[in-house]
């Protein structure tokens, strides 16, 4: 089963938001085709908005700033290693530190679990209508666990508080096209090598990130509804909101290969 | 049966579980709670020991050519003897390979299912199965409710339920999360799941880290089969690890970096502490299934 490495980072002292998701696209996306090594697919997530916490925080509790998510998938777990952990060092291991606070990223090991969704295509035009489970918004939702919940049980109760949401929001069923929970695999506790060349101090620890599409930016109106649905379940407490956050993005395909007839 | 039974009581959240690992593996004698339990008598019973022959087949490492690799799972089902059946080595990969056959006389597979369904619930129930290496063991709130639903079938009680275990293979106290999954889920081809190829089936996906975790700590996978089959002298117990794998929907994978070979001592380890807590089963579990079997209440 393919596994896919997900690195949300935040652009270093001194750049713009601009300065660095151009970069992210320009230099480091074409060193990723150039050198592609082993990996199946490279997709980047640019942030537009988003927000940590909640508003009963008074004060942040995580880093309050994301720039991009990258999406790395790989065809297996050796795969993985040797792309990221060649034997020479790769052009692009030695390029993030001219645009990324390295020590600050947060790095997820995941699988992939689609979710179906209510309303996989859009029904008011038939051009949008053509393909289904795509959006030109893309939502991605990095869920703490709460400390005292077991992880095999944090994502049965994810699950449920999530169909309970669409259920109570009409707006977000009606318009969410396709969902994918992308669960945290054990192997990323070995992730010590990764920490010391960040030289990432503590870095936090997500169970689970959702992704969500929607048609466009105006939908995000929906993806707000619903995560209020989310958050104010209360059959079973599973998450840390204070330390969660959600990104709106714009997804950039960097290497993806038309899949086989 | 209440919430307020002891099987229920000794719930902890997973914060508190883990705090109390590192007391755990220090081994304390039993609490005034514990001790009141029936089945504390078995926790100072005598140990048998391993059948010297049998414990001396995993002094060193067998033929890694005449291994079982995990793809080759449904081989378990064929009549017979695989190449090995008692033995242990690094295969060609650097994954760690285990196999070991015990044969019990008196133990039935009803036996076996009450017993990985019962065990898991309090701490105590883990260390009377071997008390030198087993220091503890819970279980998420889920889990446990469905270990305690009595509409499941025994065999099926503890499909998708995770045993979080702190035990000692040989190589110092491990917190090892066990999710065992049914044969299907395993990877067993389910049109040859009958008798006499099968009589039962424990196994799942495990993932072990010292109880003295660091950031350098290594978690490692391993793949546990205990599959089981009827003969004439008795329940026939073959056990199989795949350490260095994980399941990865349904399919082994093999996790290890490049050129990365599980220790020898950690694969030795294991296969010496499986054969002295299975040889214990042979007595002891129709022992306590004659007192307690088929309940999970007690």
């Amino acid at each position: 089963m393919p596994i896919k490495l997900l690195a949300a980072s935040r652009r270093r002292p001194g750049l713009t938001r601009a300065d660095y998701q151009r970069y992210l696209e320009f230099v480091h996306g074409t060193i990723a085709r150039r050198e592609r090594l082993k990996i199946a697919s490279y997709v980047q997530n640019h942030v537009i908005d988003g927000a940590f916490g909640v508003l009963d925080d008074d004060t942040h509790q995580q880093l309050a700033e994301r720039d991009a998510v990258v999406e790395l998938s790989f065809d297996s777990f050796r795969d993985m290693l040797s792309t990221l952990e060649p034997a020479e060092p790769s052009a692009a291991s030695v390029d993030g530190k001219f645009f990324a606070d390295e020590r600050n990223n947060i790095i997820v090991m995941v699988e992939e679990e689609e979710i179906p969704v209510p309303t996989p295509m859009a029904t008011y035009n038939p051009g949008l209508g053509l393909v289904e489970g795509v959006g030109a918004l893309k939502v991605l939702q990095y869920i703490m666990r709460d400390e005292s919940v077991y992880p095999e049980d944090y994502l049965k109760y994810w699950r449920e508080a999530h169909e309970e949401a669409l259920e109570k929001v009409p707006y977000a069923r009606e318009q969410l096209r396709r969902c994918v929970l992308n669960k945290r695999c054990r192997a990323n506790d070995n992730d010590a090598a990764a920490r010391k060349h960040f030289k990432m101090v503590n870095p936090p620890v997500y169970d689970a990130v959702a992704f969500h599409w929607y048609d466009t930016i105006e939908q995000a109106g929906a993806f707000r509804q619903y995560n209020e649905a989310l958050k104010s379940y209360s059959k079973k407490k599973f998450a840390n909101w204070s330390k969660s956050f959600f990104l709106y993005t714009k997804e950039i395909v960097v290497v993806r290969d038309t899949p086989k007839a | 049966m209440t919430v307020n039974s002891t099987e229920y009581t000794v719930q902890k959240n997973y914060g508190d579980w883990y705090a109390s690992t590192a007391i755990k593996a220090g081994q304390p004698p039993l609490t005034p709670e514990e001790e009141a339990r029936p089945f504390a008598k078995y926790y100072y019973d005598e140990i048998p020991q391993p059948d010297p022959a049998h414990m001396a087949m995993m002094d060193k490492p067998c033929d890694p050519a005449k291994a079982l690799y995990p793809e080759q799972m449904n081989d378990l089902l064929n009549p017979g003897d695989l190449d090995t059946e008692i033995g242990w080595c690094n295969l060609a990969n650097g994954a760690g390979f285990i196999a070991n056959k015990i044969v019990y006389p008196d133990v039935t597979a009803e036996m076996i299912d009450w017993w990985f369904a019962w065990h898991p619930v309090e701490d105590l129930r883990y260390r009377i199965w071997y008390p030198p290496q087993h220091a503890g063991i819970m279980l998420s709130p889920e889990g446990r409710a469905r270990l305690m639903d009595e509409t499941i079938p025994w065999s099926e009680r503890n499909w998708g339920v995770t045993h979080h275990v702190t035990e000692n293979c040989n190589c110092g106290m491990d917190n090892v999360t066990i999710s065992f999954k049914s044969p299907k889920d395993f990877g067993f081809d389910m049109s040859r799941w009958k008798r006499p190829n099968v009589a039962t089936f424990a196994g799942g996906q495990g993932w072990a880290v010292s109880v003295d975790k660091t950031d350098e700590s290594i978690t490692a996978p391993a793949m546990m089969c205990h599959i089981f089959r009827e003969t004439e002298a008795g329940l026939e117990h073959r056990t199989r690890f795949w350490m260095g794998y994980r399941l990865s929907n349904g399919k082994p994978e093999l996790t290890l970096p490049p050129g990365v070979a599980v220790p020898p001592v950690a694969v030795q380890g294991l296969a010496r502490h499986n054969v002295c807590e299975f040889t214990r089963f042979k007595t002891f579990l129709p022992r306590i299934y004659k007192e307690f079997g088929g309940r999970m209440v007690v």
